[in-house]
């Protein structure tokens, strides 16, 4: 109860910081910046933080400047939505699962609702992940430093099964996706043993294919490609637009997957390593797999939209966890968060809600209210990117095109990049021609690297004997779902084909 | 339409790889410095070498006439970065931040680089060194590198948490492994950080890590620091003995963090900017924000870092042929 209290007095104490005029302006800017970032694909939150941080110093007060750097991290996830759904680019890694249904309802001319939702949903998501990390932050904390590489398996073996399910019609290619995406995945720097693998001798591709890299050539240059060998009529809407926001009928159809999308986003958000990439990817499995109507999937389905958009969002706030509580940043932009921290003096970890409870409750207070800027600051947004789609194609495609150099190359400041994305890009448009599904090779691509290490960790910790897999507990749980996961699909194939099943196939 | 569409989109992408084939072209100065001074850092923004460069741009403007921007440039694990250096014009204005990291002191002896670590790079001045601290979890049945000795010597195996497979970390714990008897079993990770959450989370048994990486948690006393891999003690880890002193001769340089520049700078440019170096790290308040992080500011002229690297170099080589250590 006197904890209840405490946490109430601190959030009280952080809303009067995150309040005043000097912090409601870092807040808005750090919203606003975040939503341009998110926007402008390949160019990431944590580039812009890493770009602002000598600002930082000027700053002077560390709570506005991290509530400004926060305000970047969150709001990119809300601007990431943007292109994937416009132009099918992603903006932002963890919004590249948002490309396969966001472009489709736009081409049907459904992009308004497919931002509104996205921008409901986030909003939505951002405020319970919020919450999540104002009352249940310690003891979560806690719980994600129990996962080590036996766990990390488990969940990504779960993980893969699911890829299975998000492809399309066709199992084989989206086997052979998966196993492309797992050997894309293996590019790079053997990290157990050392060994180079697949780099052809060039340094560059050393620390292994850059993610958004590939999804931008993929989707983007690929698509790009694609229309540009077809008899094109000037703009991008096939269709009439219909309306420019989500009805009631989409409100419906999507407020179960904002709230599934919610909580995988905020579980998987704490624990560290790319949090929002895999929890979009988790969301879009797991509502194609509740759906009724999963045959909708890939055709310009909202729930796609919207549970994914919501995860990424969730996992935003939750990745905050770690860094405050135990001071271990998961991802590359709370990395920079905590540079920054560092720089100012401030060292996160637990002591930080006694030492410093302006930065913790202040930031924490600052995140609410930006949410809710965001949300302001979204939704007239809708109506002007759906008139962008009215530019004729041959201006978009260039400045498309223009806008994904820029971002690929500020990522890490390096031309190769540029060359990657392009061969990915000619990859995508065969991928295209050929009716290939990219959303499995994408999942294999981000978990493959997870689970290959966790397995070799985990057998060298436990000298070879696979048992460690089952005899520890939060291990030994996954790898039951994913046996009773199984279990009943087969049981499902069997009594379903028993009563009276035509023969043959 | 069409076209027109193709023409612009090509001729777009055709500007970009133009703009990367010429490169930026050379300017001419009068004196030096009369532009910003790049510090690149071949790692990714956040990490503890881009930490110590950003501190030290944010002093610099104190010292230097210029301000010093610091450049993220990260890829193949920092050889990317260090080579774009190296190819870059020697005037003084585009420098390498984390001369003497793991690629330049123990990646060499492995694997061959695109440039020669110390042939194509001249030293400037070694700001910091990082060494080895082995930590372990405070709630641990051992408090000190002596107990945890003989509570492994009871085990089979004892796992290690290490940042990279074959860096100086992964080198320390393997030459340890060998001075103290226990077999221990070292398990890579891609980079500190995760490495540092497995002791954190118990999953491991003890690892190595640069100080910066464990000050938090040593901090928050969920580790404890039970020996360094220096041959003295670490200013930043005044309390934790060397390994050396607890009686297992193991001791490596850690990872040096100075600045290069690229061969052929005028020695001039190069004076002026060990100079104005040591005076950043002659600053009180620098020194007290370095040593807050883990990063003790040990500053050294371009003579003494170049002299030190190449020892740091050959150390290393020797404990790589002494324990027959292998990349696959």
């Amino acid at each position: 109860m006197g904890e209840l209290f405490g946490i109430f007095q601190g959030l009280a104490d952080g809303f009067g910081i995150a309040f005043s005029l000097n912090n409601l302006l870092f807040a808005l800017l750090g919203a606003l910046l975040g939503t341009m970032v998110g926007i402008l694909p390949g160019l990431g939150p944590s580039a812009t933080i890493s770009l602002l941080l000598p600002l930082s110093f000027k700053i002077g007060s560390p709570v506005s400047s991290i509530i400004m750097m926060a305000g970047i991290f969150y709001g990119a996830m809300y601007g990431g939505s943007t292109t994937s759904i416009l132009v099918n680019i992603p903006g932002e890694a963890a919004s590249v699962v948002t490309c396969i249904d966001g472009y489709q309802m736009a081409k049907k001319g459904r992009a308004g609702p497919a931002l509104g939702i996205a921008a409901i949903g986030s909003f939505i998501a951002g405020t319970i992940g919020v919450i999540g990390l104002t009352f249940v932050a310690p003891p979560l904390a806690e719980f994600a430093l129990s996962f080590g590489p036996p766990e990390y398996f488990s969940l990504t073996l779960l993980g893969l099964l699911m890829a299975t399910l998000i492809g399309g019609d066709s199992v084989v290619k989206g086997l052979i996706m998966v196993v492309a995406g797992l050997l894309m995945g293996s590019v790079g720097l053997d990290p157990i043993s050392g060994a180079i693998r697949f780099t052809w001798g060039i340094h560059m591709l050393q620390e292994g294919i850059d993610f958004v890299t590939m999804a931008m050539g993929l989707f983007g240059i690929g698509e790009i490609l694609f229309n540009l060998e077809r008899v094109l009529k000037t703009n991008l809407v096939t269709q009439k637009i219909t309306h420019l926001w989500p009805g009631l009928k989409d409100w419906a159809d999507s407020k179960w997957a904002i709230i599934r999308g919610s909580f995988i986003g905020f579980f998987i958000g704490i624990l560290p390593g790319g949090g929002a990439v895999i929890s979009s990817l988790a969301s879009y499995a797991v509502e194609k797999k509740v759906s009724k109507n999963p045959q909708e999937f890939g055709k310009g389905a909202i729930q796609g939209v919207a549970g994914p958009e919501s995860a990424n969002n969730a996992a935003a706030s939750a990745s905050f966890i770690p860094l405050l509580t135990l001071g271990i940043p998961g991802n590359a932009a709370i990395a920079m968060i905590f540079a920054a921290l560092l720089i100012q003096g401030v060292t996160p970890g637990p002591f930080l809600i006694s030492e410093k409870p302006d930065i913790f409750w202040g930031v924490i207070a600052s995140m609410y209210i930006g949410n809710a800027m965001l949300l302001i600051l979204n939704l007239p947004l809708v109506g002007v990117w759906v008139q962008l789609l009215r530019v004729p194609y041959s201006i978009l495609a260039p400045v498309i095109v223009l806008f994904c150099c820029v971002g690929v190359y500020s990522a890490r400041n390096s031309a190769f990049d540029i060359w990657v994305m392009g061969v990915f890009g000619v990859i995508g448009y065969f991928l295209r021609k050929l009716d290939f599904e990219a959303g499995p090779m994408i999942l294999a691509f981000v978990l493959g690297p997870i689970l290959e290490n966790g397995l070799r960790q985990s057998l060298l910790m436990s000298a070879g004997s696979p048992l460690i897999f089952i005899t520890r507990p939060i291990s030994g749980s996954l790898i039951a779902i994913l046996v009773f996961f199984i279990l009943t699909q087969v049981v499902y194939r069997l009594t379903w084909k028993k009563p009276g099943a035509p023969s043959g196939c | 339409m069409r076209k027109l569409t193709c023409r612009l989109t090509v001729l777009i992408l055709g500007i970009f790889l133009m703009g990367i084939a010429a490169g930026p072209a050379a300017i001419a100065a009068d004196k030096f410095p009369s532009k910003p001074i790049e510090l690149v850092v071949p790692f990714s923004a956040g990490g503890s070498t881009d930490v110590m460069a950003r501190l030290v741009a944010k002093f610099a403007p104190k010292y230097f006439d210029q301000p010093l921007v610091v450049v993220n440039k990260p890829g193949g694990g920092g050889i990317t970065g260090t080579e774009g250096v190296v190819r870059s014009t020697p005037d003084g204005y585009s420098l390498f931040v984390g001369y003497g990291s793991g690629h330049d002191l123990v990646t060499p002896h492995f694997q061959k680089l695109p440039y020669d670590t110390f042939g194509d790079l001249v030293p400037v001045s070694r700001i910091s060194v990082h060494s080895i601290v082995a930590v372990v979890r405070s709630d641990a049945p051992y408090k000190t590198l002596k107990e945890f000795v003989a509570w492994g010597k009871k085990k089979d195996q004892v796992t290690a948490a290490v940042s990279t497979k074959a860096g100086s970390v992964d080198i320390t714990f393997q030459a340890l492994a060998k001075a103290s008897g226990v077999k221990i079993v070292t398990i890579p990770f891609k980079g500190g950080a995760d490495a540092v959450r497995t002791i954190l989370g118990g999953q491991t048994d003890i690892g190595g890590n640069h100080p910066s990486e464990v000050m938090s948690h040593i901090k928050a006393k969920r580790l404890i620091p039970v020996g360094v891999a220096l041959e003295e003690r670490d200013p930043s880890l005044p309390d934790v003995p060397t390994f050396k002193e607890l009686g297992y001769d193991v001791v490596t340089v850690g990872s040096v963090k100075g600045v290069a520049a690229p061969k052929g700078t005028p020695p001039e440019v190069v004076k002026y900017l060990a100079e104005r170096f040591k005076k950043v790290c002659e600053d009180k308040e620098f020194i007290a924000a370095m040593t807050e992080i883990g990063q003790p500011v040990m500053y050294q002229g371009p003579q003494e870092f170049g002299k030190y690297l190449k020892d740091g170099f050959n150390t290393y080589g020797k404990l790589i042929k002494e324990f027959n250590i292998k990349m696959e």
